[in-house]
């Protein structure tokens, strides 16, 4: 018998909440790399705010205020990631399923896995934020003006972490291969 | 090994990998604080403003960090499955 069957033997050995408890502690840690993006991202704006008020001390207060709004949003993946590991430790939906649980638990690791793709509009929100930052310190009358184009390219930038969500989401509430 | 056992290890595992958003806010805390030395080099008497911008921004950088170190803190010492 080779190896691989004989650590699923191994896996199913234990009863059907232990598997799935425990492959919901390994999700809830993979959900968290997400964190990665926003801390980029955000790290990003707020070098773009030092360098922004280092030019134009005059504009200091808008161009905290775009930076601010701006982290605000970059933050988002990284609080989607944060809910959707504080279900799997709090609120498990999966071990009231009916089903295989070998599935069930990969399916509490897959739903880890999905979310962190925050990691990207993490980093992308965060560089649109300190684009931001830089205009509004140049010209700080255009603040409405700018303010708006980078909530719109945020906006678009959210799209693949929601995807995400929802695959996670999909794993943990309505699992396709539990009929 | 029983049932427990293998929830504790599996935590482990989880505890570690949530800690690797701890690699995020380091990029980014550093790049701000290379911008914020870059700004006090150029305009000196500027400094006391770019400072709190530079500290309020990495300050929010921190904060997915203080989430992964949260989450791992909950599954070494208050772990909900036993």
């Amino acid at each position: 018998m080779n190896f691989v069957e004989q650590f699923f033997d191994w896996l199913l050995s234990f009863d059907k909440e232990t598997l799935i408890y425990a492959a919901s502690a390994i999700g809830a840690g993979l959900a968290m790399i997400a964190g990665i993006g926003p801390g980029v991202g955000q790290g990003y704006a707020a070098g773009k705010g030092a360098e922004a008020v280092g030019l134009n001390p005059k504009g200091s207060k808008q161009s905290t205020m775009v930076m601010l709004l701006g982290a605000a949003v970059a933050e988002t993946s990284g609080i989607l990631a944060l809910v959707v590991a504080i279900i799997l430790l709090y609120g498990n939906p999966i071990v009231n399923v009916q089903g295989a649980s070998i599935i069930l638990a990969a399916s509490a690791i897959g739903a880890g896995f999905s979310m962190i793709a925050g990691i990207g509009p993490g980093i992308g929100q965060g560089y649109a934020a300190g684009k931001a930052t830089e205009a509004v310190g140049r010209r700080p009358k255009l603040h409405s003006a700018v303010v708006r184009t980078m909530f719109l390219g945020q906006a678009v930038a959210q799209t693949t972490g929601i995807y995400a969500l929802i695959i996670a989401l999909v794993l943990m509430f309505a699992n396709p291969f539990i009929r | 090994m029983n049932g427990v056992d293998l929830i504790k290890a599996c935590s482990a595992i989880g505890a570690g990998l949530a800690m690797i958003a701890g690699i995020g806010p380091g990029i980014g805390q550093g790049y701000a604080a290379g911008k914020g030395a870059e700004g006090v080099g150029r305009q000196p008497e500027a400094q006391g403003d770019i400072v709190r911008t530079m500290l309020l921004g990495a300050a929010v950088a921190e904060t997915t960090g203080i989430y992964g170190l949260i989450v791992a803190l909950i599954l070494l010492f208050a772990n909900p499955f036993f």
